[in-house]
């Protein structure tokens, strides 16, 4: 190259750089048109644009509305799967499951009443459709149900989704939910019948309306893999043929889920297209909603404050979440198993002393007020608000440092104080807790030292699928419930989920009762009765605590104000919302 | 040795070079946590987690799990990326294509500007221009890259309205075919100059933010050459010669003081090929640096077993390439010996 040539080409690659640039900027691509409230008809395709060159800034400062014809929602994290086989309770596949498959019955939008959905009817004894035993559900399967892929919907395909998740009994996923307590399916003409092991109060409102009972085309299935046992069905990790009001358009990995209208619908089509965006910085997602590029954002109560005011931004805040945040406390802890720092027994809480002294210790204002913003309460001991049989006036332990010090006394660890580690996840709420409880328990007793073992996500769920649990305590929410059953189950029960693995016969006074009353209320139809039981549950667990619970969590979320009828529904998958509900103008 | 002799040389060591980085490779995704870490939900019984290592074979002797692996490599097939939902060879191409995008945009910024500064800079020596370019080299080497990035946000995203983060708008990306993952290149090959445009748009910001600290570097590392070299004697010759300062400079001292530049150029452009992490996360630009940190931060030891192997790989050609530079732009220098 001569020295002549050398000399021009970075001036002439400056120059198309630079003439790049300002095509690019020109060319902005956000739609600044006014939208209006528009009906479904004469909604736009998924992220609908103008052509370059129409006017660019602010289009949301100005008032008028970002991407009409458009839902978009910020999430924080993408999903492993959207197989309903496959995708674990609260994980980010079941936001896109709940919007784009559905179940038999549904929680409806205003609380945790169930609404027909591929099921005509919603069973229950007075229809018929629960035997008088209580261990028959008949599932009237609805007519002139289509599939995304133009497939019918029969009660065979029913009988066949659920069959799968039983058959595929993949161990990452939520088959337990339905191979726990179904005995077999069957069909009956166009009805799908369920017959359980034993009675189940939960079933309906736990089980049938989770993600895993989702119903998906058998025909895309069996043409894609089909089903085989304890094998991943890579096409249904990946693509979604549903019959719900949206199909799934696109995912571009690491970008978005574009998620559109779907046409045939059998109920009350969507109004909007959606766009799910995976958003991992909280800070972004804040900046993304003000610049009005996203409907809503996965919102957390650490930031509130930076959104407060802001023009066009609501931040919703509704009914409480039903998964309290929890202080587990290990009573089944193995010798030599902790770390060499503490100085506790393994035996510590097999004490109701020291369990009713962290109770009793913890600063549960400074927690509601600073990590969840205020948004959020202490929950009776033990049923959390929004579930059936909660009553304000249950007994909620509050802070009472005299009481705690005297615990401690009648426990022995008063003079000589304690070393404990409680593991938690990194940088949330979780963690906070931690820190508010080391305060705590400092506050009360210089002597009494909490270290907070802060890790990652994947460390602290290896850590916490251990059993037997190799640390006295840690810091997570509950999984979330639709039912006081299913809950008092894995979180009661001394032979339950967390009573096993906790070692809850080690702690209560009188384990067998305990076993007997959640037990009793599980298999129990009359509601009335139930409340009854778990009414008394909570009365002997404030008197014998095995959990700690330093607050419940409003369903929170900052949406734009051009939003029309946002509602959350905590008993939703996270983030506790469905698109097909909302509109824009 | 010959430029030919010598990369035919260096490229028949690579497979040797390879294997021992993959056996590293397998060993750390062993001791480095739980390899199927993102699997596993806190709730799981332990029944489930051994299931879990049962499918993935992690109850086979280790040799026979790296051979598993490694004929998979072979063979194409690197796993499961559990962080995007598909194999990690289709993972990995999406990827790269991005991060290799965004990388040259931002390598072209800021060689630009880097030679630029470090030219405008050093040729006028502790005088006002200098000064003012070693302000802005430190301000771009100190200014945590993060904070950059979401002050632009908050300027041309909030304020102005100008951009958006994320690679390109959904719906025209949707228009083209994209046979190689790098957006501009498959606008242009589609012959669609609003796909084209669209694409640049997005990579504004993302590049001049990664471009921003780069600049600072090579801004530095020429001004400090280009002074060196202006006191060498053969400078002051062709002075005495009666060249003019322009022809000086640019002919012979800023040649010269190119020859360390590229270098760090070079290794500069390979570390901007791995996607810097902050930067795609803030821009949501999906590329393997953010692909990564994902695979880190929830365990997915198939998806940071491809990264760093291909990360490998990708150091030895760049090096490779900086060595073959460095001996054509400086003749002095002997190749393998």
């Amino acid at each position: 190259m001569s020295a002549f040539d050398q000399r021009r080409v970075p001036r002439i690659l400056a120059l198309l750089v630079a003439l790049a640039v300002l095509a690019a900027c020109t060319g902005e691509t956000t739609d600044t048109t006014t939208g209006g409230t528009e009906g479904p008809t004469e909604t736009e395709a998924p992220g609908e644009t103008s052509p370059p060159g129409e006017p660019t800034t602010t289009a949301a400062a100005s008032g008028e509305i970002v991407n009409p014809g458009l839902y978009v929602h910020a999430a924080d994290d993408e999903p492993l799967s959207v197989d309903p086989a496959q995708v674990a309770a609260g994980e980010a596949g079941e936001t896109v499951i709940a919007q784009v498959y559905e179940r038999l019955v549904e929680i409806g939008p205003g609380g945790p009443d169930l609404i027909p959905s591929l099921s005509s009817e919603v069973p229950s004894v007075d229809n018929g459709l629960i035997s008088e035993d209580g261990l028959t559900y008949t599932f009237p399967i609805r007519e002139g149900v289509v599939f995304h892929d133009g497939s019918e919907l029969t009660a065979d395909v029913v009988k066949y989704n659920w069959d799968r998740v039983l058959t595929m009994n993949l161990p990452e996923g939520n088959s337990s939910v339905l191979a726990d307590l179904v005995a077999s399916t069957a069909v009956d003409g166009n009805n799908f019948v369920v017959t359980l092991n034993d009675r189940n109060a939960a079933f309906l409102n736990s089980v049938v309306t989770a993600a895993v009972a989702s119903i998906a085309s058998q025909e895309a299935i069996e043409a894609n893999g089909g089903v085989q046992e304890g094998v991943v069905n890579e096409f249904m990790t990946a693509n979604m043929v549903g019959t719900g009001p949206y199909t799934l358009e696109a995912w571009n990995r690491g970008e978005n889920m574009q998620l559109s209208i779907f046409e045939d619908y059998w109920g009350e089509p969507a109004a909007l297209d959606a766009r799910i965006d995976q958003v991992a910085d909280s800070d972004v997602r804040a900046l993304g909603l003000q610049a009005g590029d996203y409907d809503s954002i996965e919102t957390d109560p650490t930031f509130i404050g930076d959104l407060e005011g802001a023009e066009g931004v609501e931040i919703y805040s509704g009914d409480f979440l039903l998964e309290p945040v929890h202080m587990g406390m290990n009573m089944n802890i193995p010798e030599g198993s902790l770390p060499p720092e503490d100085t506790i027994p393994v035996d510590f809480f097999h004490d109701v002393n020291v369990r009713r002294g962290f109770n009793l210790a913890f600063d549960y204002q400074a927690f509601v007020d600073g990590a969840m913003a205020g948004l959020g309460a202490p929950i009776p001991h033990y049923l959390p608000q929004g579930m059936l049989g909660y009553d304000e006036s249950l007994p909620t332990f509050e802070r009472d440092l005299a009481a705690a010090e005297a615990a401690f006394t009648e426990a022995g660890y008063w003079d000589d104080g304690f070393t404990m580690t409680v593991i938690a996840e990194e940088g949330g709420i979780f963690e906070i807790a931690g820190l508010v409880l080391a305060d705590s328990m400092a506050e009360l007793n210089p002597a009494f030292q909490i270290r907070v073992l802060a890790v990652v996500e994947t460390q602290f769920d290896e850590a916490h699928a251990q059993d037997p649990l190799q640390y006295a305590a840690w810091i997570k929410n509950a999984d979330p419930f639709a039912d006081p059953a299913a809950l008092f189950d894995a979180y009661i029960h001394p032979d339950g989920e967390w009573g096993s693995v906790h070692g809850f016969a080690n702690a209560y006074a009188d384990p067998d009762l305990i076993a007997s009353l959640v037990d009793e209320a599980a298999v129990e139809l009359d509601q009335d009765r139930r409340v009854e039981i778990y009414q008394e549950l909570t009365g002997l667990l404030y008197e014998d605590p095995v959990w700690l619970i330093p607050g419940n969590e409003r369903a929170l979320m900052a949406h734009r104000s051009w939003v029309q009828n946002f509602a959350m529904n905590p008993l939703w998958p996270r983030p506790s919302i469905k698109f097909a509900y909302f509109d824009k103008g | 040795m010959q430029i030919r002799d010598y990369v035919i040389r260096r490229l028949m060591i690579f497979p040797l070079i390879i294997v021992g980085t993959s056996i590293i490779v397998f060993a750390l995704s062993r001791v480095g946590g739980n390899p199927i870490a993102i699997y596993i939900e806190h709730e799981m019984s332990a029944e489930e987690v051994a299931e879990l290592e049962d499918r993935y074979g992690l109850n086979d002797p280790l040799p026979v799990q790296y051979l598993a692996w490694a004929g998979g490599v072979l063979t194409g097939d690197m796993g499961w990326s559990a962080v995007s939902a598909q194999p990690v060879t289709e993972a990995l191409f999406d990827r790269i294509g991005a991060s290799l995008e965004l990388a040259i945009f931002a390598a072209i910024i800021a060689i630009l500007m880097g030679i630029g500064l470090g030219t405008f800079g050093g040729a006028r020596r502790d005088r006002l221009p200098d000064h003012v370019t070693r302000v802005v080299s430190i301000s771009g080497a100190s200014m945590p890259i993060f904070w950059f990035a979401i002050l632009l946000l908050i300027l041309f995203w909030v304020n102005l309205g100008w951009f958006s983060t994320g690679r390109s708008d959904p719906t025209i990306f949707a228009t083209i075919a994209h046979p190689t993952g790098i957006y501009t290149l498959d606008a242009l090959l589609a012959g669609n100059f609003t796909a084209f445009a669209d694409a640049i748009h997005y990579l504004v910001l993302p590049s001049l933010t990664l471009a921003f600290g780069a600049t600072a570097i090579i801004a530095r590392m020429m001004r400090s050459s280009l002074v060196e070299e202006l006191n060498e004697d053969y400078v002051d010759a062709a002075r005495a010669k009666g060249l003019p300062e322009r022809l000086v400079l640019r002919r012979h001292a800023r040649r010269n003081a190119l020859i360390p530049t590229v270098t760090v150029i070079g290794l500069g452009f390979g570390f901007l090929l791995q996607g810097t992490v902050v930067v795609e996360i803030i821009y949501r630009w999906p590329g393997i640096g953010r692909w990564m940190a994902d695979a880190v931060l929830r365990g997915d030891q198939a998806t940071i077993m491809a990264y760093v192997l291909f990360t490998s790989i990708l150091f030895l050609f760049v090096n490779l390439v900086v060595d073959v530079m460095y001996a054509y732009l400086d003749r002095r220098v002997v190749l393998g010996a």
